[in-house]
């Protein structure tokens, strides 16, 4: 008999013990699976895992990320991306395979400073991460601001197939472009509106834990602005 | 180390000691959870009259790349005391003591801190004491741990730290200041309360192998003890009341 | 430090955009410091503390007061010394080793503010002239940098300074003797409160975040005393100021130190 409710746990606290596969921030000891983190366990199919609720962004293949350049060389430009691991770009990615550059022309493209939409192509941690930014929706991001949440808030901003971004897009006039590594890029005709969605955002980070979010996301957005 | 004389009445006849404890309580220990904004991981912790503010940044770059490791990452710990943090002013460059306890205390957090998951990052870890009362090594791994715990690196178990000693000639349970200054003896210890395992251990002073093991058994419980006030902090930061799933 | 701080192309436009509407990022007037809060004896052990929040930047100062040699020229003058460090804590970018070059400013002019407004009276704190003298120590802890660390340590060292105690020393035998558990007021002169602008293009303001302290052209720190008197001026960063604009720099450190002042007074 599993216990299949979720139960709050910290670092090397014992979730259960048995015949169980130890999955995501757990590990086997004995005959026990403990957890490595603070969060919510969740033991279901046989497995065991737990779901953060605190930490950084680690690179996963295909994750669509925010990140911002911080450097380049002759061959390739380095994005932060929010995590302990820094995005490489490489030139050809942009200028094509046979493309030789010069510091000029790297500049010409992307600078310091400069904010893109990537996505991870291969997250190998033995080597920095390579992103890519040719292919739709991503590539250089020329306006909108930017709005930084824990990374593993990112699923309840999103919500169930999307509902709680699009909640907040449609009733605020803005999109809302989503990093898995917690940066997001939001722009607006309407700068109240653009408000409105950063106000948004920044309650789910701090209720994210809390059942009736979409209530209070809800009232938030109904809710005269002054 | 002690055996000063002194005018303090370390334990009286009724086995009280000078501040009133008993020989195995502990002083009032909190700890707070996320204190700072800019740490990835932070925790405020008083232990008794020690007031140290722990903050975490990681797993992050290395600089310099040398310093890096392809197989794991590396945890570098930093124990500092403030000028203003000990009766007489203190000089605010790390003295041989400092250097000596953060090197204790990263090898006290090292077996529970899981840093294979990952290469060529660094995990540091800064321990500020801003105001000292004997038995700071153990606040300070005591926050540490828990400052480690809120920035989400995956650890293994948690740390506890409590000191054992020995004072008018009786086994006690986490030294203050005085008793460390005019006792006999100082033990501290370091603890992974599910893993019960220690990590760390030091002594000061002289003991029988009779009170050597009682300081280790009455260590072991106070590390215990300090245990639940870690859990606590990171519920009260976490876990708070009002939600479910 | 924050020279470190690769600021986005976006946030720099945004911060520039809302300068030319006479706006700024979080809200606040030009002329406008963030919300300051200030708890003393933070560190109950020690002589004097008291803790700072300028919006999200956080300083701890401690003072510490003990007898010490008084300098071989100024044997009648008691002794005071304010340092500051950037704990690694505060922010990624701290680090540990011997201080760089913007954090030994830092201190120094920490340091000037107070000293040279004269706060406290040190023919006051002389044990025996030319053999003991009573030292303060104010040595000021960041422990979270959202930007102008120099008003922040102003603030905090000016308010522990305040409401610190000084140990009644006696000479015995040529040595200064504590006397456990008897204190005195310290000789207060004035209170010095530090105001900080940053010039971006050619607009001023008032205690910079850590964001605007990584575009800002130019910047002024005014240190002023409670007469309204200028006891300490640090001009950093690397474009210039015009006669006018540092006239205008003064009168808002005036204006806006008299404000803080009040904040400080309050503390203790």
């Amino acid at each position: 008999m599993s216990n299949e409710r979720k139960r709050h746990v910290i670092p090397g606290e014992v979730i259960t013990s048995g015949p169980y596969r130890a999955e995501q921030n757990t590990i086997q000891v004995g005959d026990k699976i403990v957890s490595t983190i603070v969060g919510l366990s969740d033991v279901h199919d046989g497995s065991v895992r737990v779901i953060p609720l605190t930490g950084g962004y680690i690179p996963k293949d295909d994750d669509l990320v925010i990140g911002k350049i911080a450097s380049h060389s002759s061959l390739s430009w380095t994005a932060d991306i929010n995590s302990c691991y820094v995005g490489m770009l490489p030139a050809s990615d942009v200028f094509g395979r046979d493309y030789s550059s010069s510091s000029d022309d790297m500049n010409s493209k992307l600078t310091k400073g400069d904010l893109i939409a990537a996505r991870i192509v291969n997250a190998d941690m033995t080597r920095d991460p390579l992103i890519t930014i040719s292919g739709r929706e991503l590539g250089k991001i020329d306006s909108g601001e930017l709005v930084k949440i824990s990374p593993n808030k990112v699923p309840r901003l999103i919500g169930k197939r999307g509902s709680m971004i699009q909640l907040i897009e449609s009733s605020t006039n803005s999109q809302v472009t989503i990093g898995q590594n917690g940066l997001l890029v939001v722009s607006s005709e309407d700068s109240n509106g653009l408000l409105k969605a950063i106000q948004a955002i920044e309650l789910i980070e701090e209720q994210a834990h809390v059942a009736n979010l979409t209530d209070q996301v809800n009232e938030m957005l109904e809710s005269k602005s002054e | 180390m002690g055996g000063r004389d002194t005018d303090i009445v370390l334990l009286d006849e009724n086995g009280i000691r000078c501040d009133g404890r008993k020989v195995n309580e502990t002083r009032k220990v909190t700890i707070k959870a996320g204190v700072l904004k800019n740490a990835n991981g932070s925790a405020y912790i008083e232990f008794g009259d020690n007031k140290i503010l722990v903050g975490v940044y990681g797993p992050r770059d290395v600089h310099p790349k040398h310093m890096s490791d392809t197989d794991t990452g590396i945890l570098r710990c930093r124990y500092h005391m403030a000028p203003f943090s000990v009766g007489e002013r203190k000089n605010p460059a790390p003295s041989r003591r400092e250097v000596e306890i953060s090197k204790v205390i990263k090898e006290a957090l090292e077996p529970a801190v899981m840093l294979k998951e990952f290469p060529r990052t660094a995990v540091d870890v800064f321990m500020e004491v801003l105001q000292a009362d004997g038995g700071t090594r153990c606040a300070a791994l005591t926050g540490a741990s828990v400052a480690l715990a809120d920035a989400g690196i995956p650890m293994r178990d948690l740390v506890a730290g409590c000191a054992a000693g020995k004072a008018a000639d009786a086994v006690i349970l986490d030294v203050n200041n005085e008793e460390d200054q005019a006792g006999q003896a100082d033990l501290p210890i370091g603890y992974m309360p599910n893993l019960k395992k220690i990590t760390l251990l030091q002594l000061d002073g002289v003991l029988t192998p009779e009170e050597y093991k009682q300081c280790i058994e009455i260590g072991i419980d106070g590390c215990n003890q300090v245990y639940e006030i870690q859990k606590k902090a990171l519920q009260d930061k976490f876990f708070a009341s009002g939600e479910k799933q | 430090m924050s020279d470190g701080l690769i600021i986005d192309q976006l946030k720099k436009n945004q911060i520039l955009d809302l300068l030319k509407e006479g706006k700024r990022v979080d809200g606040r007037q030009f002329d406008e410091p963030r919300k300051l809060t200030i708890d003393i004896g933070v560190i109950p052990k020690a002589e004097g503390s008291a803790r700072a929040r300028l919006g999200d930047t956080e300083v701890v100062a401690g003072v510490k007061v003990q007898p010490e040699r008084p300098f071989p020229d100024t044997g009648d003058k008691g002794m005071l010394i304010c340092t500051a460090e950037i704990l690694p804590i505060a922010h990624p970018s701290a680090e540990t080793g011997p201080p760089q070059p913007p954090v030994v400013e830092l201190a120094r002019v920490t340091d000037r503010g107070i000293r040279e407004s004269g706060m406290l009276d040190m023919k006051q704190l002389v044990l025996e002239k030319d053999k003991s003298v009573i030292g303060v120590f104010c040595d000021n802890a960041v422990t979270d940098h959202d930007g102008n660390l120099f008003d922040a340590c102003s603030y905090a060292s000016t308010a522990a300074i305040n409401a610190c105690k000084i140990p009644k020393y006696e000479m015995q035998d040529d040595a200064p003797v504590k006397i456990e558990g008897e204190f005195t007021e310290p000789p207060i002169t004035t209170l010095p409160v530090s105001v900080t602008m940053a010039k971006i293009d050619n607009f001023i303001i008032v205690d910079p975040t850590i964001e605007e302290w990584a575009i800002m052209d130019a910047r002024i720190t005014i240190t002023t005393n409670s007469d309204g008197n200028v006891v300490a001026l640090q001009k950093g960063g690397s474009d210039g100021f015009t006669q006018e604009e540092l006239i205008k720099c003064s009168e808002m450190s005036i204006k806006v130190g008299s404000k803080i002042r009040e904040i400080i007074k309050q503390s203790k």
